[in-house]
């Protein structure tokens, strides 16, 4: 039953997207309630370019004063019903600010249900954590199988964190970073199985400066997770490109000489394939690519928060379903 | 730290049985990303590798024991939700490589346990327990969706099988870590990192007592469904060593 009246959420923290099917066809945003120090906001809807008759629906998801203090709490519940598009959106990376001791933890907690068809894209801008902040997060992806066919819903989720302000001389020195993405597909019993779980937790044990030298050197270290098959041909996608990537330790015959031949033709999605895989090693972007329980996990580590963003923006507009199904807003946090 | 070890002389010898190098578990085919690791940095001096390696391996073990120990704990105080686990540590190694490697040891060690150690089992609940899962895996079908019901991933066998065995905990725990030490200095000995005597070294320092003790202590309370990983860059240099040009290891 709708309610006519603004909800309000009375719990601080607390927040609700409700992406509801008005039949026949027209998704509406059915509630949108959020409490500090959580902030929502609803931009207009828009249609995707190929295909006017598909609503897509963007919510930004924002806390006062541009990030989170230690103690906060944030807890949001997601729903997308059948044949909805929702992108979610930061504005600009989620600051964790520093907490009076190790005992204070910052969490926030995002639950997602996916109903059959229905899509989400969330392609955040990477989580910073300060110097001694402490802070916890969890994303939950409840998957709702199709009763009939193979239409289950579809997930393509970015998790990123970086070293902090390193023009302040941060590098990872937070006392505590923990985020952990998991993907349920409901049983016809009733009871949900684990599908996916990608956890990290980086922990100083009360060791100042002790998650620097876990680190390898790298500012960023993201995790994309796509699932569904409207998100298979990006996962082949990635898949096809990892296999591509040059061998490691293997000899350069082919390089140098003959270059700017122009004999040869070469593919144009060959070409620009060859100078990412150049800027991919010139600039020190480590990515690997799995394909694990119907779901392809990207893992990808950068030195440096920039080079990780165009990349990840460059290897999904190069591929390009993303902005053919959600439309350009939603690589506003790869910007 | 003092580690009071093998109360029992059965559970003794079940103890040297699980950490002999020659039980036929393949983990000298593994080197659980050491080959990649050292492949994504040329270390052009002797000194220098050994200084990697010593780090990689302080950094493996870490993120072993807070990524499987909870498994294989888990397992060990109840092998009756083997199956549970086996699909929890299946969704948690969202890494090709590092995923083959457990299932083919856990598989290697599914073996063993029906050939020869079931036999010597003195846990009756975990035994049976062991070996309905290995009858079970035998005959495990992708569902509908296409997943594998059973994997056979190695830490929560492990555990279950050390339980069947009249393992202690602390015992347990001890020995997958070290085994996990002892087939990471193999495996450097055999990627020309350093000399076998380096490695019996390494092997037998307090520092690497100290830190498989240590890690036991840290991560013993976690519950299986908190195992996270602690080395990020460790599921990286695992996923790609599919990359690596020439491989001696198949992790």
């Amino acid at each position: 039953m709708s309610n006519p009246f603004l909800s309000s959420a009375s719990k601080p923290g607390h927040g609700t997207i409700h992406l509801a099917l008005l039949p026949p066809n027209t998704p509406r945003l059915k509630t949108v309630s959020y409490q500090y120090p959580l902030k929502l906001i609803s931009p207009s809807t828009f249609h995707v370019p190929d295909d006017e008759s598909r609503l897509v629906h963007t919510v930004y998801l924002l806390s006062y004063g541009g990030g989170l203090v230690a103690g906060d709490t944030i807890d949001l519940n997601v729903i997308l019903e059948t044949n909805t598009r929702l992108v979610l959106l930061t504005q600009g990376s989620t600051k964790l600010f520093k907490a009076p001791s190790r005992d204070v933890l910052t969490k926030q907690c995002m639950t997602v249900d996916v109903a059959p068809t229905s899509a989400l894209c969330y392609l955040p801008d990477p989580v910073q954590p300060f110097e001694r902040s402490n802070f916890e997060q969890t994303q939950i992806y409840n998957i709702v199988p199709a009763e009939v066919g193979n239409e289950s819903g579809n997930l393509c989720a970015l998790d990123w964190v970086c070293n902090g302000r390193p023009a302040n001389g941060e590098n990872w020195s937070f006392f505590r970073y923990g985020s952990r993405n998991e993907i349920y597909i409901s049983q016809p019993d009733g009871k949900r199985r684990l599908l996916l779980r990608d956890n990290v937790m980086l922990d100083d044990r009360g060791i100042e400066g002790s998650i620097a030298p876990r680190m390898d050197g790298q500012a960023v270290f993201g995790t994309l997770i796509l699932f569904g098959p409207l998100m298979r041909s990006l996962g082949k996608f990635f898949m096809d490109e990892f296999i591509c990537l040059p061998r490691i330790g293997g000899r350069k015959w082919d390089s140098g000489s003959d270059d700017g031949n122009g004999e040869e033709e070469v593919h144009p999605a060959v070409a620009r394939r060859s100078t990412r895989q150049r800027l991919e090693t010139s600039s020190g972007l480590l990515w690997s690519a799995a394909s694990v329980r119907g779901c392809v996990v990207v893992k990808f580590t950068a030195p440096e928060v920039e080079i990780g963003k165009s990349w990840l923006r460059t290897m999904l507009l190069e591929e390009g379903s993303i902005r053919t199904m959600f439309g350009e807003r939603a690589f506003l946090c790869l910007r | 730290m003092v580690t009071t070890l093998a109360t029992s002389p059965a559970s003794l010898h079940a103890l040297l049985l699980l950490s002999d190098s020659a039980l036929p578990l393949g983990s000298f085919a593994f080197s659980s990303g050491l080959e990649s690791f050292l492949g994504h940095r040329k270390q052009p001096t002797a000194q220098q590798k050994s200084k990697a390696f010593n780090i990689f391996l302080d950094h493996s073990l870490e993120n072993l024991a807070s990524t499987a120990l909870p498994y294989v704990l888990s397992a060990y105080h109840d092998p009756s939700v083997l199956q549970d686990l086996d699909n929890d540590v299946d969704a948690s190694t969202p890494c090709t490589v590092a995923r083959r490697a457990s299932i083919a040891q856990g598989k290697a060690l599914l073996t063993i346990w029906e050939r020869a150690l079931s036999a010597a089992a003195t846990a009756e609940p975990a035994a049976e327990a062991v070996s309905a899962f290995a009858k079970a895996a035998k005959s495990s079908k992708p569902d509908a969706s296409g997943l594998q019901l059973i994997n056979g991933h190695f830490p929560p066998l492990f555990g279950a099988v050390a339980r069947a065995l009249g393992l202690a905990e602390q015992e347990t725990c001890y020995l997958f870590l070290l085994n996990h030490a002892k087939a990471m200095l193999s495996a450097a000995v055999r990627a020309s990192v350093m000399g076998p005597y380096q490695s019996q070294a390494v092997l037998a320092s307090a520092a690497l007592q100290e830190h498989i003790n240590d890690l036991i202590r840290r991560y013993k309370g976690l519950r299986a469904g908190d195992a996270a990983v602690s080395v990020p860059a460790m599921d990286l240099w695992m996923g790609r060593h599919e990359l690596l040009y020439s491989r001696i290891f198949n992790s």
